[in-house]
């Protein structure tokens, strides 16, 4: 589950949440009712499995990559992050080609030679001090350009969160790491290495976050969509919108407002609130479903980099123009 | 001879065209001080310095000197008041007069606690305001990112919308992130799910913690 991995400490929110393998951090114990959330159709149980990874996390995971942390000197978790994050690129350049960046393979390729070699076999990353900034690219991004939708939101037991479509990504971006391919041990440091990273990532939610698991969700979801979007696309909020809803809905008597909306939000609780099983069962279908369109859309994966290129040439064009 | 005097003649008036124009450029812009107006850029631009210059002395001042300090930082450049009502959404017009105003009022201690707390001290990082743009709505977007030494840059986009005839930061983006949109999600969420006390208590239970840690 490479993509749910990695990812450098960071003061910022953003990119953090993107690298949780366990969705960690206290919650309260709520009432588990549903709210509608378009893209989050199985909160119940994702709910669940969360407060579940949160607890492995804290007994497990934790005091392991704590204890990680206090034995290992800094220069030593730092050339084992640059190790894996090397490995990595072997994904990163396969996924630039399926997506037709021809030049950002190129780029990426030179990054690997360059850290595996002079950077002894990636330990040192000598390509960030040439300037060779490195992308970010996985196959569930790829799945995204060739239209593959996204499918529901869903947190896995012990992997964290994830898309329907990610699911299959996150396979064959295991498939397609050199350190997938190497004994146990090696897999462990890794694992303990990116838990470790992800300390700093987990402490802000744990201080910032009233509800963990909507932001964990929420900054999940926005930052897998500005990656497959290479920041193009927008987190939809029309703050202009909003204020005129607000604006109008001032305007119009109050309590009538308030009643409407609180039958549709009951009705769509109504709607919502399946069983467990109903949803475990719809979350099958859900990933089933984008197995198949993965299957399909690599059927045609030659025709889809043809088009790609197409595009960006004729984009390019037209920024020349 | 009389060439010469002429050329040094013209040169005085070249300087005093030159020193004319500057002081015209700097009567206005005192006149645009005064009128208070400045630019989305500027209030970015100020907001962020300020950040820097506390981060700069955040040991010494503590949580409540930099809380302090930023206090106006903050208010200033921010419109707390609108994203504190963006942020619960369609909730807004369920809530009481007093209840909205005391949610803006905890908002905003929250927003600068959160400041206060998340920079703390400065290992050699620096803002740069790339770009800006503007919105259809009339709204403006200026492109920064933060600079962090061994790190990778943070990309910022700060939007901001006139209220009364000042440039006020209404969402910011960091790496793609909508902290307004992952507000929204949250804050709605425990109003829907726990209700306006919990969300007022679950607020002041996290200012309470970064003023701790």
């Amino acid at each position: 589950m490479n993509k749910l991995h990695s990812k450098r400490l960071n003061t910022s929110l953003a990119v953090l949440i993107g690298a949780l393998s366990l969705g960690g951090c206290a919650t309260t114990a709520v009432e588990h009712q549903t709210i509608a959330s378009k893209a989050d159709p199985y909160e119940n149980v994702n709910r669940n499995i969360f407060t579940f990874n949160d607890a492995v996390d804290g007994y497990v995971a934790k005091p392991i990559s704590d204890t990680y942390k206090w034995v290992t000197p800094q220069f030593v978790q730092t050339g084992i992050f640059n190790f894996f994050n090397n490995l990595k690129n072997v994904d990163v350049i396969i996924n630039d080609v399926l997506q037709a960046k021809f030049a950002q393979s190129a780029e990426d390729t030179g990054r690997l030679i360059v850290n595996s070699t002079i950077g002894l076999g990636g330990l040192v990353d000598v390509a960030k001090d040439v300037g060779l900034k490195q992308n970010d690219e996985d196959f569930e991004q790829t799945l995204a350009v060739w239209g593959v939708p996204q499918g529901p939101y869903l947190v896995l037991p012990l992997l964290g969160p994830t898309t329907a479509r990610g699911i299959p990504g996150a396979i064959l971006d295991t498939a397609a790491n050199p350190a997938s391919y190497v004994g146990a041990p090696i897999q462990l440091v890794s694992l303990l290495n990116t838990r470790a990273n992800a300390q700093s990532s987990l402490d802000f939610v744990k201080e910032g976050a009233l509800d963990p698991y909507v932001f964990i969700r929420e900054g999940y979801l926005q930052t897998r969509d500005h990656l497959a979007s290479d920041g193009k696309s927008q987190a939809a909020l029309d703050v202009d919108n909003e204020l005129d809803d607000n604006k109008v809905s001032f305007a119009n008597d109050k309590k009538v407002v308030a009643n409407n909306d609180s039958a549709a939000s009951n009705k769509a609780n109504y709607t919502l609130r399946l069983s467990s099983a109903e949803q475990t069962a719809g979350t099958f279908n859900g990933v089933t479903r984008s197995f198949d369109e993965t299957t399909k859309s690599f059927e045609n994966a030659n025709n889809k980099i043809d088009e790609l290129a197409k595009q960006r040439n004729s984009n390019k064009l037209k920024k020349v123009k | 001879m009389f060439l010469w005097g002429y050329w040094v003649m013209g040169l005085k008036n070249v300087k005093l065209v030159a020193i004319f124009i500057g002081l015209l450029l700097s009567m206005g812009n005192v006149f645009a001080a005064d009128a208070g107006v400045a630019t989305a850029k500027q209030v970015v631009d100020k907001f962020q310095s300020e950040l820097i210059a506390v981060m700069k002395n955040g040991k010494q001042l503590g949580f409540t000197g930099r809380y302090d300090k930023l206090h106006d930082s903050v208010t200033n450049s921010h419109d707390l008041n609108k994203i504190a009502r963006i942020v619960v959404g369609k909730e807004w017009e369920k809530l009481s007069e007093a209840q909205q105003k005391k949610l803006v009022e905890v908002f905003s201690r929250l927003s600068i606690a959160s400041y206060a707390h998340n920079f703390k001290e400065y290992g050699g990082e620096s803002f740069t305001i790339d770009s800006e743009e503007e919105t259809t709505r009339g709204g403006v977007v200026v492109y920064a990112h933060l600079s962090i030494p061994n790190d990778k840059d943070v990309k910022f986009e700060y939007h901001l919308k006139e209220t009364d005839k000042s440039w006020r930061i209404i969402n910011i983006v960091a790496n793609g992130v909508s902290d307004l949109a992952l507000k929204r999600s949250e804050y709605t969420s425990v109003l829907q799910r726990e209700g306006f006390d919990t969300l007022i208590a679950k607020i002041n239970e996290k200012i309470d913690n970064y003023s701790k840690l």
